[in-house]
Parts: structure tokens; C-alpha cells; sequence
């Protein structure tokens, strides 16, 4: 160590005030770039908390701004991509009895917890008949808790079964008809292909778990027991929900989920499948308006959105129609809010007929109302638009209960990875973990 | 020479001593200036913690869930029974005591190349090492994380197109799949980010070494690693504890990485992580509070040991980072 | 040293440049990635795109970048400010004055110091939710004073021990008072030592995760850090990795100046610019 010499001393001349002045310069120069806005004044300003999508609610919140002629306006505040992010966000603020939320895109699975813990403005019950109108009855349902209304239907999503046209050929496979889990997975297998699916830990994994109990005819919880949370019934064990997990298990040791298939979400998904690694997929229409802007700014290959096929979710059991996963948004009006009546008033034409579509062509969300499938800007910009409704129309909620939260987060934790299930056990081990839970004798 | 060792604490002479009763006027006046200059800084630190902890360890006691103020009811200790009894917590604690042995063991000795670089490094290239070092350790963690994620993912990434050569590492390897390559790819996360934060106070530490006893080795003919064994590293002991020490205590604290990386997936959950999801994602009150007064427990536990089992002395220990 | 040793010390120097450039060369990259690109599976973009910075600059993504930058300035730079201001006091105090209760300033310093975050997050909430802290710059700041204030005191004393203090009692021979000494002879001696905890407090205040995420909620306050993690692609359903390192590249421009133009005083900081020359 001889030629230590103190590196680090510091010293007190100018060039030290003229870094200071430099720094200080960056500093300001900063802020002016985040450039300090201004308060505003005028009509009463309803804030709309939304979940990130491509500008479409903000463009339908400025849409409504204008048709309120200036009784309201509406200013959008964006929430986490993650629903149970947003959940956490949207609770923990009306926990603080929060007053500056006002209208709240609402993940359906969470609604029955937010009604029960007193956190939505009640809907006025004229209001309820014109928003539920020609609404398909999977949204109304998702957007009621206990028999009432408790959110505005907005948009409702579900999920397909895609395929590449292209590449199904030589399989055998006869997409036209309905085909289900088994022969999808023979298929791909003997391909040496892969199909793509939801295997991440996350809220998608619950997603394919119900939709596939209920598709065998089964539900995760057979009963809710609204009052009190140790009374909750789940199915989990029964016969339906066996056969679930053996749907998982055996597309796992198939081989056919791609190398990420434990780590996978809907993105990851949708970019093995355009790349063709992928011949079958499940997932969200959104694939679709993704692929034709790729393929219109040459990221993509021009052929390869003709390339997709489409069909309703598979069966699990060939005798049982199957039953879709339902998502989509509800919009809830603050509990705490200075103006739920105008807040309820600007949900109305939200969710109109009109903004439906709008959301529907620019954001490929599709629509809760059943006009806007027949609409021709619709059926122009989604050819599978029918496809879509009917999959609505067939589609089974996720588990109705206050503790969704809890629900899920136990069938995320016992069926992930999906190649650890165990078909005859890990069902009743969810059941058991969901009830102890419950009782809070365990933690999650 | 270094004025590193002496403890801020240290008064500059030793104080004589003094009882209430014959403290001078000017002791008294200096004493009275001392808390009137410091009493701020010391209150706003025990409010934004001491109040929180001991709120904390109150919430702890009861069955509280946000959404469910209602049922709020006093249940005494269940929820540390809840806790110690479940595999969530153990496994929780063992991913993270992994992470902080892993990452402080391969820090430390990183950490001291790097810092006998910095002193041996040519004189115009020092500038250069020093800044780019503190580079890391100036990297927000969140954008660290998010960085290596990208490397390490499978479609955005590049380390599976660049590693494929290496056994086990193929174009599609998932390393955020597995419990052990996810917790590797978290560890080197930390250890890239806090390494130069170790190797900073290592400098400081060789600083110390006395010169003459170096010549004097030298002299006597010891070999490059036999002066490293006997006379710098020795030396250096207190320098290294204390680094150890809050090196240990801020891996023990790992949070952000691995909400940014895995949150928590394939058994990858820290104790700090386990909290937060209880607390803040549940909503569960009351056994979050209970999780998050182990995991201070746990925290004042690795201190004892450091203090009482290796002997540091914590007065050495200034520019440590929270 | 031999001229062999000597290269091997320069090599060690590169390997050590290259290893705290590479990751951030690599985010730096990824930015510069349009989303066709991004999983082109190699370190560098098959063609330089801005479209990253134009999402989080005057895009989609900037009604949640600008404000969180803004929030993030704001908040670090004000809670720098009192934790300096603050620790100045104590640090001259703990410096300077002979009295009892020193140590307990300095454990206490120490033992905030390794205080985990997350253990005080959640009272911390119940208690800004009830008294409308949540979510607001001062919600913020107040409790990154704990993770400033005690680095700041540690800092400062060990500057302030530094000070040629004789100069103090020259002042006080010449009849200034304690107060005035303080002010008028030690406080321009004092302040590139402030400056150097300034920049090591602000580190520390940039670099919060844990806070931002628990304790805010909108873009009234929500800091950077925290807004990360709420990028979205194009849809809910895609992954914003292009924007998320575009303004991972943005937060991360500050720091690097600051490094660059302070190196040399932020190491003495952290190594307690104590090591005399």
C-alpha cells in the first residue's frame, strides 16, 4: 500500500461554487421540464380513476366533458396495470374516506369487497334499469352484489381460443366445431408446437382455473356465505375441480406451455404466438388490434393477422358447452364523493351506446351492451365480434365474495407452478388453505 | 494520518467529572445550546419512528382487516402464534438470511478488489474509477432492478443470446421460473448496486493501515499476501465489521428487487416483502403489524449479534447509509 | 511499481468502469429499443428509436411521468433542504459543545438508521389517512426525513470535527457571541461539508421505494420510483418495458451528473471525509 495518498480530500476552492451553481441551474432547469401546473376553477370536476389502457377512457372522459355542456367535468387519474394493484390503491384511499374519488374503473372480481365495505354510492334505481338495458347478463351480474346493482356495466371482456390458420392445418384439429382441452393438447403435442396459456403467478392463473372448473360444470365456491366468511363452501375438492387441475398438470407435463410457461402473462403469450412458436393460444381479444398495428408498421409480418383464426373458449368436457372467463370494467362511484349524483350521471354516458363502440374499435375492449356487436364500425374492426358475445353470453364470473382478494391469492400460491398440481390433492389443499385464511390462522 | 477511527462520540478531552449540582454556568449554557441545536433533529427522528413501532407493535395485538373495521377485536398474541407457525414466515426468513450471506459474503470480497484497484489504479484513471463506481451505488434500486430483469427475461433480455454456451443457460431458460436461478439473478442485482458502497468504506478502512508496519513487512521480505494476512487485513478489522454490519442489515432489509423482480413468485419472498403484502396488499392490519415487528425483532437481533458477538465497534462506524 | 503491475492495475480500473457501466448502458439501450425491437434478444437496438421518450415525455405516459417527476424533485429536494438544516444544528452541536446526552443523539441517529422501512409503512398510513396526510408531499417528506436525517448528522459531524475551530474562538476573543461565531465564521467554512451530506441525503430520498408505494396514490405525489412500476404497454394486458427504461434513463440522469461533477466529495462523504490530507 505505499502510494496511498489520500485520495478524497476535500478541497474549498471556487470550482466547488461553480459545480453548486451548476447543479442548482440543473435543478431548476428539472423542474421547469415538470413544469408546475395550475389550480383550476369552475364546473365541479369529477376525478375518474382508470386502469392504463391506450387513451380511450381519457378520450371518452373529455367526450363527456363536452356533452355535460359544463355541469361537470371529468378528469381521469390512472391506477396501477396490475388489478390487485388497483384494488389495494382504490381501498386503501376510500379507507382514508377519501372524497376526490369519484368514479372508479372497477376490476369485477373486487366489486362484492368494495360493496361490502361501504365503499360505493349507492345506485339511483332509475339509473339501474336504463345502464343494465340490453346489457349481456354476465356484466350485469359482475356488477352486482346481493341481488342489487351495485356498479355500471362498462365493457366486458372475455377470453378466446386463437389459433394460427396456418399452422393448425395438418393437425387434424376441426376448429369450426367445438373442440376441448384434450384434444387441443394431443394436437399440439403431436405438432411438437406450443400452446400458449396463462401460467404466471398472477391473476391470470385464477382465471384459467375458474373458467375451467366452471367449464366441467364446477365452481370454486359453491357457496359464498355472504355474512359470514367461515361459513364459505368451496368447491375446489369436488370432482369438476379435479379434473381442472388435470387439464393444468397434463398441458405442463405435455411439454407443450413454452419454455416461461410459469412465468408467462397474457404479453408474453401474445409474443410467442405472433412469432408462430405458438400455433394455439388462449387469451383477450386485444391480440387482435396488436397484431394489425404491427403488422401496419412492419414490426409484424404483413400476412400474419390473416393468419389468426378464432373460436369460443374449449370445452373441458365435450358433452358441456364451455364457460369463458368474463372480465372487463364496471365503473363505481365513490362512497365519499361531493357529487355522486353527477358522478352517476356522468357514468351514463360513458357507458353509452356510442362511447361502447368507441372503446370497443379504438381500444379493443368490447362492449357490455349487446347493440354495439352489431354495429358495422364494430363487426369491420373485430370480424370476431360475434365470436366475442357469444363467449359472453356462455361466460362464468370468477367467485362472487369480500374476500375475493384472499381467494385468489390462495389458488395462486397451491396451483403455482401448474407443474407442481397434483389433479386429487391440490384442490382440497387450496380449499383448506382458503378456509384457514378465512379464519386467519394462516397467513398468505 | 487518518482521523477515520475516532468515534464522533469521543470528546475531544476527557470531560471531567461532574455532578448536577456543580455543573458550571458554562456547562450549563453548553449543555442547554447543545440540546437547543439538536433536540430538533433528535425529535423528528424518534416521532417518524419510535411512534410508528410502538403504534406497530399496538396494531399488532388485534384482528384487524381495513375493510372490515368492524369485527376490529383484541386477540393478544394469536397473530405472532399465526406467524411462527406457518411455513409462509420460515421460508420467508431463510430466502432472505440466503440473500444476505450470499450477497455480503461475494461484496466483501468484490468489494475489496475494487477498493485496492481505487488506491493502485493510475492517477488519471482514479477520477474515472471513483465516478463510475459511485454510479451504482447512485442507480435508484427500482431501476437497477428493472434493468437486470430486462437482461435476464427471456424475450427482452440478451443474457440467454449472450450465456447460451454455458451448461444449463439455453435461448429460452426462464430464470425468474426457479426458486434458485431467480434468487440469483436477485442476488446479483444487489451485489452490482451495493457493492461500491462496501468497497468505499474498505477504502476508507486501508487508509488506516499503518504505512510503517507495510515498509516494515517489506523489509522483511513477506510475499504480497503475507503482508495482506498479517498486517492489512488486521488492521482493517474494524473497518470491515462495521461494513459488514450495515452491509448485513441492508440486505436483511431487501425489498424493492424483489417487488420489482419476482414479486415474491417461486418462494422468492423476503421478510420485508411478506410484511408488505400483508399490510398493504391485504389489508390485513393487524398480522401485517405483527410480521412487521419480527422483522424489526429480527433486525435489532442481527445487531446485538454483530455488536456483542464480533465485537464491533459501532463508534467507528460513521458514513454508514440507511 | 513495475511497469507490468502498473497495467495490471489500469486493466483492474477498466474491468471496474465497465462493471458499473454495463447495466446502465444497458438500460440506456433498451430505451433507445422501438417495441418491435425490444425483443430483438440482442444488448443493442437494430435502429435507434425515441418513441420510448416521446410515451413519457408528451405521450400517453406522461400525464404519469412529468407529475412523478416533478413529485420526485419536489420532495427529495425539500426534504433534503430540513434534513440538512436540521442536521446542521445537531451536527455542530454533537461537533463542537461538550454536554450530556450526545451519545443518545448518536445511537439514536444510528438506530433510525437501520430501522426496516417497511415495519413503520403500515402505522404510518393508518395514521396520514386519518389526519390527511395521504398521498400529499408532506406525507412524503416527513418520513424521508427518517431516512436522511440520521446519515446527515453522521456526515456532518464528521466534517464539522474537520473545521479549524480556533478561527470560532478568535471570533469569540473579538467578542461575537457563541451564536454569531457560529454564523458568520463557521457556516461558510461549513458548507461544502453541507453540501457533500446534501448530495448523499438526496441519494438516499431518490432512491425510496418502499414510502412512495404505500404511502401515495395519485400523481399528487406519487414519486418516480413508484410510478415505474405503473407503466403500461399499449394495452392493460402488454408489457411497458420500452417506456419503463426510458424513464429509468431519465430519473437516473440527475444522479449521474451530480457523481460526475461531485465524485470526489460525495466518496469523502461516504468514507467520512475524515481521511486527511
Amino acid at each position: 500500500m505505499s502510494d496511498l495518498e489520500n485520495p478524497e480530500v476535500p478541497t474549498m476552492r471556487r470550482p466547488w461554487k461553480r459545480r453548486l451553481a451548476a447543479a442548482a441551474l440543473a435543478a431548476a432547469a428539472a423542474c421547469g421540464i415538470a413544469a408546475c401546473g395550475a389550480a383550476e376553477s369552475g364546473p365541479p370536476r369529477l376525478t375518474w380513476y382508470i386502469n392504463p389502457d391506450s387513451g380511450g377512457q381519457a378520450e371518452i372522459a373529455r367526450r363527456c366533458t363536452e356533452a355535460a355542456g359544463g355541469r361537470y367535468s371529468i378528469a381521469v387519474a390512472q391506477l396501477p396495470r396490475e388489478s390487485a394493484a388497483q384494488r389495494e390503491q382504490l381501498v386503501r384511499r376510500l379507507a382514508a374516506n377519501d372524497s376526490s374519488i369519484d368514479i372508479m374503473s372497477l376490476d369485477p372480481p373486487y366489486i362484492p369487497e368494495f360493496s361490502e365495505a361501504k365503499l360505493l354510492a349507492p345506485v339511483p334505481p332509475d339509473l339501474a334499469d336504463r345502464v343494465t338495458q340490453g346489457v349481456v347478463e354476465s356484466a350485469v351480474t359482475g356488477a352486482s352484489w346481493r341481488g342489487r346493482l351495485v356498479t355500471v356495466p362498462f365493457w366486458a371482456n372475455t377470453q378466446l381460443l386463437w389459433y394460427r390458420r396456418s399452422m393448425v392445418a395438418g393437425t387434424g384439429l376441426d376448429l369450426s366445431q367445438p373442440v376441448t382441452w384434450d384434444q387441443l393438447i394431443e394436437a399440439t403435442q403431436a405438432k411438437g408446437s406450443q400452446f400458449a396459456v396463462q401460467g404466471k403467478r398472477a391473476e391470470a392463473l385464477t382465471v384459467w382455473l375458474n373458467a375451467l372448473v366452471s367449464s366441467a360444470g364446477g365452481a370454486i365456491i359453491t357457496d359464498p356465505s355472504v355474512d359470514d366468511p367461515a361459513g364459505v363452501r368451496l368447491g375446489l375438492a369436488d370432482p369438476p375441480a379435479t379434473e381442472a387441475g388435470r387439464v393444468m398438470k397434463e398441458l405442463t407435463d405435455a411439454g407443450i406451455g413454452g419454455p416461461s410457461l410459469s412465468t408467462a402473462g397474457e404479453d408474453a403469450n401474445v409474443a410467442s404466438f405472433e412469432k408462430g412458436e405458438a400455433i394455439l393460444m388462449i387469451n383477450w381479444p386485444f391480440v387482435w388490434p396488436r397484431a394489425n398495428e404491427s403488422a401496419a408498421e412492419g414490426t409484424l409480418g404483413a400476412e400474419v393477422p390473416g393468419d389468426y383464426g378464432w373460436a369460443l373458449y374449449p370445452r373441458l368436457r365435450p358433452d358441456l358447452p364451455s364457460a369463458p372467463p368474463y372480465g372487463g370494467i364496471n365503473l363505481g362511484v365513490g362512497a365519499f364523493s361531493r357529487h355522486p349524483d353527477l358522478a352517476y350521471e356522468a357514468t351514463e354516458c360513458i357507458t353509452s351506446a356510442a362511447n361502447q363502440t368507441y372503446y370497443f374499435v379504438e381500444n379493443g375492449n368490447p362492449a357490455a351492451r349487446e347493440s354495439v356487436y352489431g354495429d358495422p364500425a364494430v363487426l369491420q374492426a373485430f370480424p370476431m365480434a360475434p365470436v366475442i358475445l357469444q363467449s359472453l353470453r356462455q361466460a362464468a364470473p370468477r367467485p362472487q365474495t369480500a374476500y375475493y382478494s384472499e381467494v385468489s391469492q390462495s389458488v395462486q400460491r397451491e396451483y403455482h407452478p401448474t407443474s407442481g398440481i397434483d389433479p386429487a390433492a391440490t384442490g382440497a389443499a387450496t380449499a383448506a388453505l382458503i378456509q384457514e385464511v378465512l379464519a386467519k390462522k394462516e397467513l398468505l | 494520518m487518518s482521523t477515520t477511527a475516532i468515534p464522533p462520540a469521543a470528546p475531544a478531552a476527557p470531560a471531567p467529572a461532574r455532578h448536577r449540582g456543580r455543573l458550571s454556568d458554562r456547562s450549563r449554557a453548553e449543555r442547554r445550546l447543545g440540546w437547543t441545536l439538536a433536540g430538533p433533529a433528535f425529535a423528528v427522528m424518534l416521532l417518524v419512528t419510535a411512534y410508528p413501532i410502538l403504534q406497530a407493535v399496538y396494531d399488532s395485538l388485534f384482528d384487524y382487516r381495513l375493510t372490515d373495521p368492524d369485527t376490529r377485536h383484541f386477540t393478544g398474541l394469536t397473530n405472532y402464534g399465526v406467524i411462527l407457525t406457518d411455513g409462509i414466515w420460515w421460508t420467508a426468513l431463510a430466502v432472505t438470511l440466503f440473500i444476505t450471506v450470499v450477497t455480503v459474503a461475494v461484496e466483501l470480497v468484490l468489494g475489496f478488489a475494487l477498493a485496492l484497484v481505487m488506491v493502485k489504479a493510475w492517477r488519471r484513471l482514479r477520477a474515472v474509477v471513483r465516478a463510475a463506481i459511485l454510479i451504482p451505488y447512485a442507480v435508484i434500486t427500482v431501476v437497477s432492478a428493472f434493468a437486470w430483469q430486462y437482461a435476464f427475461a427471456p424475450d427482452s433480455g440478451f443474457v440467454n443470446q449472450w450465456f447460451d454456451w454455458v451448461p444449463g443457460v439455453a435461448a429460452d431458460t426462464d430464470w425468474f421460473g426457479g426458486t434458485w436461478s431467480a434468487l440469483l439473478v436477485i442476488c446479483v442485482t444487489e451485489i452490482w448496486k451495493t457493492t461500491p458502497f462496501i468497497s468505499l468504506l474498505l477504502l476508507a478502512g486501508l487508509a488506516q493501515v499503518p504505512e510503517v508496519l507495510q515498509e516494515a513487512a517489506k523489509v522483511d521480505g513477506a510475499t504480497w499476501w503475507q503482508r495482506m494476512r498479517r498486517v492489512t487485513l488486521p488492521n482493517m478489522k474494524a473497518a470491515i465489521m462495521v461494513a459488514l454490519l450495515f452491509r448485513s442489515l441492508d440486505a436483511f432489509r431487501i425489498f424493492d428487487s424483489i417487488f420489482v423482480m419476482t414479486g415474491g413468485a417461486n418462494n422468492t419472498e423476503s421478510v420485508a416483502f411478506l410484511a408488505y403484502r400483508q399490510t398493504i396488499s391485504r389489508l390485513e392490519i393487524g398480522m401485517g403489524s405483527a410480521v412487521s415487528v419480527m422483522l424489526f425483532l429480527c433486525v435489532i437481533l442481527i445487531c446485538a449479534l454483530f455488536i456483542k458477538g464480533f465485537k464491533v465497534d459501532l463508534s467507528a462506524a460513521r458514513g454508514e447509509r440507511s | 511499481m513495475s511497469t507490468r503491475e502498473k497495467w495490471l492495475w489500469v486493466v483492474g480500473g477498466v474491468l471496474i468502469v465497465v462493471y458499473a457501466l454495463f447495466p446502465v448502458g444497458w438500460i440506456v439501450s433498451l430505451s433507445l429499443k422501438s417495441s418491435a425491437d425490444i425483443a430483438n434478444g440482442r444488448f443493442l437496438p437494430t435502429v435507434v428509436s425515441w418513441e420510448n421518450y416521446a410515451l413519457i415525455l408528451t405521450g400517453d405516459a406522461s400525464e404519469l411521468f412529468l407529475p412523478a417527476l416533478r413529485n420526485s424533485f419536489g420532495i427529495c429536494l425539500i426534504a433534503t433542504a430540513i434534513s440538512c438544516v436540521l442536521s446542521m444544528f445537531a451536527a455542530y452541536a454533537i461537533a463542537r459543545l461538550d454536554f450530556r446526552g450526545k451519545k443518545v443523539i448518536l445511537s439514536t441517529a444510528l438506530a433510525v438508521a437501520i430501522f426496516p422501512v417497511i415495519s413503520i409503512v403500515t402505522p404510518l398510513f393508518n395514521v396520514w389517512r386519518q389526519v390527511g396526510l395521504y398521498d400529499t408531499w408532506p406525507g412524503l417528506i416527513i418520513p424521508y426525513l427518517s431516512l436522511t436525517l440520521p446519515i446527515s448528522i453522521w456526515t456532518l459531524s464528521a466534517f464539522f470535527r474537520e473545521i479549524p475551530w480556533e478561527m470560532e474562538q478568535a471570533a469569540q476573543v473579538d467578542g461575537a457571541t457563541t451564536w454569531q461565531a457560529f454564523r458568520k465564521v463557521i457556516v461558510p467554512l461549513a458548507a461544502p461539508g453541507v453540501f457533500t451530506t446534501a448530495i448523499i441525503a438526496f441519494f438516499i430520498a431518490w432512491n425510496d421505494f418502499a414510502y412512495g408505494i404505500s404511502l401515495t396514490s395519485t400523481s399528487a405525489a406519487r414519486p418516480v420510483p413508484a410510478a415505474l412500476g405503473l407503466f403500461s404497454g399499449a394495452s392493460q394486458f402488454e408489457a411497458p418495458n420500452g417506456p419503463v427504461a426510458a424513464a429509468a434513463v431519465l430519473v437516473t440522469i440527475p444522479v449521474v451528473v451530480l457523481v460526475l461533477l461531485f465524485q470526489r466529495r460525495i466518496v469523502a462523504g461516504l468514507t467520512n471525509g475524515a481521511v486527511k490530507g
